[in-house]
């Protein structure tokens, strides 16, 4: 594949400060466009991995380039421009409570100086992705579940990232709702944006036939481009 | 910084006064409180300062003559004075004129004098000036050997007074001022914690996005560099109200001390202890968020 590569990992090893190795010699290459689901049982490692794409935990040892940038080696003053080519997203959205869907989503363009005439419109816009139009003057707490996810999924992606990165999206969420998620996300990925999932749910990576990586004891088991679960659950 | 930014951070800073009210009153009334000591101090140093130099530029000695001496005497004395090294001018000045001057510096409290029956207890004096200042305590010595000479009086014990005293006011003034400037750090940096903790996630989600370490901070430092400023703005007020009512006092009781004029003292003063405060504010803000700002 002559595509771009966004993600590099080569022998990267994640010990924490008590001692426990999270993840142990890792070596992965995502590339533009890629769909990547991460599986593995629980304290596996894939939170650990998740984290170090975008320096929240950094790499005990080994090389890892996200975006072409050096995250190992890059100066803290570089660590906001690194995450403002990414989208994060978590199992319990952290919406702010007192903000509305339209504020939760320009607050994103807001901090990082984005200019003034582009956020209306990116901020509709991400909110048609999501369908949420309808709802941008609501509080998170008059939302479901899934529909505060989506307002996350907004927020992540107002900006525009190369790499959206999920750690355990639909976590929270009943199956059906789930599947509205990953719609987004398909469309999402659909139109050129990375994807990196990790996820304990069996149902959505066997039905996707996408990428998985599943990672053992802090080691990847398996890399398959078009894989399953892959686990009895 | 850009506008909408500048606005934002604005907007931030008046929400977090008005969540941390009680905190924020608190701070304001530490920083006024300490300012306002801060400011006395000061205004005392300087003016002791200024009365020292005033005295230091007075080159003259006044040569006080015994009581027995006569007009004919007094013109010997004259002449020998006159041959003292450093001497540019002598003067006379009779007892009577002497109490004239006297009455005249009193002001208003010369019915003080009434209690001494129109006797006049001042002798007859010279007033001699001197071309150099550097020569005042020998031309000093000389004098009070010549016969009929009392004694010869300059500024000079007034002056170690002076010192002693400003010395003090400066080592109690700047101790003072130490532990008040900890006292304000701790109570801002608190208030400003409570703010830091009130927005945690809002930090978190910050990060998460992009925002740059400084785009955090500013509206914290912000929220300090306020309470410095409000409490700093009280503590100039008052200062400057005291100032002038004490001005006055002393103007009606004691009109020849010569205190600094309130005009531009009282704007220099102003100046000084509200940017003190501000920058004491963003000092205190800055400590508080350093630990939650870990990358
Ligand atoms: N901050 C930390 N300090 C010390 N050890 C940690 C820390 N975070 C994670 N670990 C350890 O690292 C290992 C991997 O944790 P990680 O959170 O990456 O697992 P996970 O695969 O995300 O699990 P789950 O599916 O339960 O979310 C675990 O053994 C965990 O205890
Ligand atoms: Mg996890």
């Amino acid at each position: 594949m002559g595509l771009k590569l966004m993600i590099h990992m080569k022998n990267v090893t994640k010990v924490y400060e008590n001692g426990a190795v999270a993840l142990n010699n890792i070596n992965v290459d995502i590339r533009k466009g890629e769909f990547v689901f991460l599986v593995g049982s629980s304290g596996a490692g894939k939170s650990t991995f998740i984290k170090m794409l975008f320096r929240e935990v950094l790499p005990t040892s080994g090389i890892l380039t996200v975006n072409g940038r050096d995250v190992i080696r890059m100066a803290n003053k570089e660590v906001p421009y690194l995450r403002r080519s990414l989208g994060v997203i978590f199992q319990d959205y952290r919406l702010l409570p007192e903000k509305t869907v339209y504020e939760n989503i320009s607050f994103a363009m807001q901090v990082i100086e984005a200019p003034r005439r582009l956020m209306q419109r990116s901020v509709n816009s991400v909110l048609d992705i999501v369908g949420l139009r309808d709802k941008y003057k609501c509080f998170p707490h008059q939302l479901s579940g899934g529909e505060q996810q989506r307002v996350a999924i907004a927020r992540a992606i107002v900006n525009n990232p190369s790499i959206v990165i999920a750690d355990e999206p639909t976590g929270n969420l009943d199956p059906e709702t789930s599947w509205g998620i990953m719609d987004i996300f398909q469309r999402i990925n659909a139109a050129g944006t990375t994807i990196v999932m990790a996820t304990h749910d069996k149902t959505i990576v066997d039905a996707m036939q996408r990428r998985v990586i599943a990672i053992e004891d802090g080691q990847i088991v398996r890399d398959e481009a078009q894989g399953g679960y892959g686990y009895e659950s | 910084m850009k506008v909408r930014t500048i606005e934002y951070y604005i907007r931030e800073v008046f929400i977090s006064l008005r969540r941390n009210n009680w905190m924020s009153v608190a701070s304001i009334g530490t920083v006024a409180v300490s300012l306002f000591i801060f400011g006395m101090f000061l205004m005392m140093v300087m003016n002791m300062n200024k009365l020292a130099e005033n005295m230091e530029s007075q080159v003259q000695i006044n040569v006080y003559l015994l009581d027995k001496v006569d007009r004919e005497q007094a013109r010997d004395i004259e002449k020998d004075l006159k041959e003292i090294e450093g001497v540019e001018s002598v003067g006379f000045v009779t007892k009577d004129e002497a109490m004239e001057r006297f009455k005249d510096r009193l002001g208003d409290q010369k019915t003080l004098l009434d209690a001494l029956d129109e006797t006049n207890p001042l002798p007859d004096s010279f007033e001699v000036t001197v071309t150099n200042p550097d020569l005042v305590k020998t031309a000093a010595e000389k004098m009070e050997k010549l016969d009929g000479v009392e004694c010869a009086k300059y500024g000079q014990d007034v002056m170690e007074h002076l010192f002693e005293i400003t010395r003090l006011l400066r080592i109690f003034g700047f101790t003072l001022m130490l532990v008040l400037a900890f006292a304000t750090l701790f109570i801002i940096s608190n208030t400003i914690r409570l703010t830091v903790f009130a927005r945690r996630k809002e930090i978190a989600i910050m990060k998460y996005v992009g925002a740059t370490d400084w785009f955090i901070r500013w509206p914290f430092v912000m929220e300090g560099m306020v309470l410095g400023l409000f409490g700093s703005i009280i503590a100039a007020m008052v200062l400057r109200t005291a100032y002038t009512a004490m001005a006055e006092k002393v103007y009606d009781t004691l009109a020849f001390f010569p205190l600094i004029p309130e005009q531009p003292f009282l704007t220099y003063i102003t100046i000084v202890v509200v940017i003190s405060g501000m920058v004491v504010g963003a000092i205190g803000s800055a400590v508080s968020i350093k630990k939650f700002l870990k990358v």
